[in-house]
């Protein structure tokens, strides 16, 4: 089996919230050094809640000072901290109920690394970060003894919507099929595979047949033709958005490959305009150099034959198939 | 035993927008959710259990969400669930909380749907966050340009519906799209996007949430509200592809319809139904669905967009509140194409109401038009065709 590049990339997005008539002063506050609670009946409710978590009822915007200082009601130590956490090195994520608070807010408190100088009952007090920016990590504890006295100036705006990069990171082996298909399209060939049950050809082929519900392997594999058949296609206008490098219009069709049964989607055509396609109508595979051809591409979702493996499709001038007979392969 | 009779007793809405940037995602949702409250005559303490949905996190990129929608959903102490099928999950959501209700386990459910795009960005979602996305616009042109080619449909059909569902939105005040100039010349030459939809041939992207109260038929009966009987639905799946698969008339779509009329027991759906609220996100699946749902027979579907029957005024009515076209919070947007059938039958349609409506249809399709999800509402519990 051949062995090709893991699957490595960052899902990532920079999603944004509105922050609404409590949590946006309470994150204001945050960056003008002041923390808020929020007035819920007799009590004082910091993080602060919309709704009233006893009776559903919602809650006007009614927010109080509270802290700077307060008591850690519980907590636990982070020993190894990842990139993401507020602090790099060992610190403690505590409960913290803030002087005039009646209940905790969830907190990082930072001892210097050391786990012995935190515990149940003992005082802390906040301190702010030079860079705010209306964020719940614009500010920080420490044991109250460490604490240090600080002038904030507060900032104009109030916070109304935030921006947060969330990501997550997929890395994981190819999988054999889709490694096999890969190594094929390095060496100019497309592998399909084929149904121990029905004949029919997948391609590419995934690992199992989905109509029959059996696993397909190695075994049931075979070259397909890289001539083939248009059977749907249209012209993208790319969206802009977040990661999207296309900017220009650009063909995308679907081929039945002669001899398989299922077409493969997401062909793009850079060479022909939308107007000169059409359905039935035969293309050949054009291969790039093999020196050229990459498979970076492909992972265990997505990519089928990307562009980085062939130059171009290039019309047979064969007479087309009539749509009436691509019925059944309309993707 | 046969199934508690279940009704939809209240609904709402949120205003429909681009961006709702004055309240949070919770704040949007229990805002539907309190209209629909208001509207049953109840308060969350009548509620046994709640039903949410909405498209894929990735789309706000809020895992879970229903942890934090427990407090403004009165959900403490109460059973939640959550249901996802993509674009139909509106109108799945809906129907799974029928179930509840059918099953006899609760009385009185609260289901809602919402979306909240401005947060994040569907098309990079759908894309896997990568470069060359299609997004559901691109995935669909293809098929749609084979229905073309396979009716010989006109090509001002897609502009036509384009045109009727947005002045329908003009008599719906939660409608996102108020486009009071909008032609078929507007439409045409607007950019082309996906070949051959053109920009206003697409649906917006909207924040908002639509929710229902269901009861069973005491409680339905105590209301006072008029009541929506739910007297069919219908959800069926097939896989995006397989070989064989017909893309322009999927067979789970055909088999979810014949599922939702032999049940309701709809002999000649084009007849006796009055009007209905069909998921079109993009102009040409007004006749691509009335085919492949079998209220036109094959290859008839745009001659009845062409004759004007699916207009406000016409013999089958379609999207009488403007539709996905004019409104498309995702997740919401099958709820809203149920809860806008049940407010034609009880009559609380306001400016686009189909004077008499009896008997109408809310439908959704999610994935790669591979998830389908109808219910048929009635004014009477049990009406005789």
């Amino acid at each position: 089996m051949p062995q090709l590049h893991d699957v490595d990339y960052t899902l990532e997005y920079p999603y944004t919230r509105t922050t609404g008539p409590i949590i946006g002063p309470f994150l204001t506050g945050l960056r003008d050094g002041r923390i808020l609670g929020q007035r819920c009946g007799d009590r004082v409710l910091c993080p602060p809640m919309e709704f009233d978590p006893d009776t559903f009822a919602t809650l006007e915007s009614d927010l109080v000072e509270v802290g700077p200082g307060g008591e850690v009601v519980n907590w636990t130590w982070v020993a190894e901290p990842s990139a993401k956490h507020p602090f790099d090195r060992p610190f403690g994520f505590a409960f913290i109920k803030l002087d005039g608070a009646d209940t905790a807010l969830v907190h990082a408190v930072d001892t210097g690394g050391d786990p012995e100088a935190m515990s149940t009952g003992m005082r802390v007090r906040a301190q702010f970060r030079d860079e705010r920016h209306g964020s719940v990590a614009d500010v920080y504890f420490v044991p109250e003894a460490d604490a240090a006295d600080q002038v904030i100036e507060p900032g104009e705006e109030p916070v109304t919507i935030t921006e947060h990069l969330i990501g997550l990171r997929i890395n994981e082996p190819l999988y054999p099929h889709r490694a096999r298909f890969a190594q094929g399209l390095l060496d100019g060939k497309i592998i399909g595979q084929r149904s121990p049950v029905t004949g029919k050809v997948y391609v590419p082929g995934r690992g199992y047949d989905n109509m029959s519900r059996v696993l397909m392997s190695e075994s049931d594999e075979v070259e397909v033709s890289d001539v083939g058949t248009v059977v749907a296609f249209t012209e993208l206008n790319p969206v802009q958005y977040y990661g999207q490098t296309e900017t220009e219009p650009y063909v995308r069709c679907s081929i039945l490959f002669d001899g398989t049964d299922q077409p493969v989607i997401g062909i793009d055509i850079r060479d022909m305009t939308v107007d000169e396609m059409r359905v039935g109508m035969r293309m050949r595979c054009i291969w790039r150099d093999p020196e050229e051809r990459s498979v970076e591409d492909i992972d265990n979702r997505y990519g089928n034959i990307p562009e980085t493996v062939y130059a171009r499709f290039e019309p047979t001038g064969e007479p087309d198939i009539p749509a009436d007979e691509l019925k059944e392969h309309s993707w | 035993m046969a199934p508690r009779p279940c009704a939809v007793i209240g609904v709402g809405q949120t205003k429909y927008k681009r961006r709702r940037d004055d309240v949070t995602l919770d704040g949007l949702v229990r805002e539907a959710a309190l209209r629909a409250l208001e509207d049953a005559g109840a308060t969350f303490d009548d509620i046994d259990a709640i039903v949410i949905g909405k498209a894929p996190d990735a789309l706000e990129g809020v895992m879970m969400p229903l942890l934090s929608l427990c407090d403004a959903l009165g959900a403490i102490g109460k059973p939640i669930h959550r249901v996802h099928t993509a674009g139909s999950v509106g109108a799945s959501t809906a129907i799974s909380a029928v179930n509840l209700v059918e099953s006899g386990m609760y009385d009185t459910v609260l289901t809602i749907a919402y979306e909240k795009q401005s947060e994040g960005n569907a098309t990079w979602a759908l894309s896997g966050g990568k470069s060359g996305g299609q997004g559901a616009g691109g995935t669909f042109a293809p098929w749609i340009r084979n229905y073309i080619a396979r009716s010989q449909a006109p090509e001002h059909i897609g502009w036509m519906v384009a045109v009727k569902d947005r002045l329908n939105a003009l008599k719906n005040p939660y409608a996102h799209l108020h486009l009071p100039d909008i032609s078929v010349e507007k439409v045409r030459e607007s950019p082309m996007l996906w070949d051959p939809l053109h920009f206003l041939e697409s649906c917006p992207s909207s924040d908002g949430a639509a929710a229902v109260v269901l009861g069973n038929d005491d409680i339905a009966k105590k209301s006072g509200r008029p009541p929506a009987w739910v007297i069919s639905h219908a959800k069926r799946t097939e896989f995006g592809q397989f070989p064989g698969r017909d893309t322009v008339r999927p067979q789970a779509g055909v088999e979810c319809s014949e599922a939702l009329y032999r049940k309701a027991g709809i002999t000649n759906p084009r007849e006796q139904i009055d009007c209905a609220e069909l998921y079109v996100p993009f102009s040409w699946y007004e006749p691509m669905w009335l085919e492949g749902h079998l209220i036109a027979e094959e290859g008839e579907g745009w001659k009845m967009t062409d004759a004007g029957d699916t207009e406000l005024g016409g013999s089958f009515p379609v999207n009488m509140s403007g539709g996905v076209l004019s409104s498309n919070p995702i997740g919401a947007s099958g709820m809203i194409r149920c809860l806008e059938a049940a407010n034609q039958v009880r009559g609380t349609a306001g400016e686009y109401q189909v004077p008499g409506a009896k008997i109408s249809i809310g439908h959704a399709y999610g994935g790669a038009a591979q998830y389908y999800a109808m219910w048929m509402v009635s004014s009477e519990l049990n009406p005789v065709f």
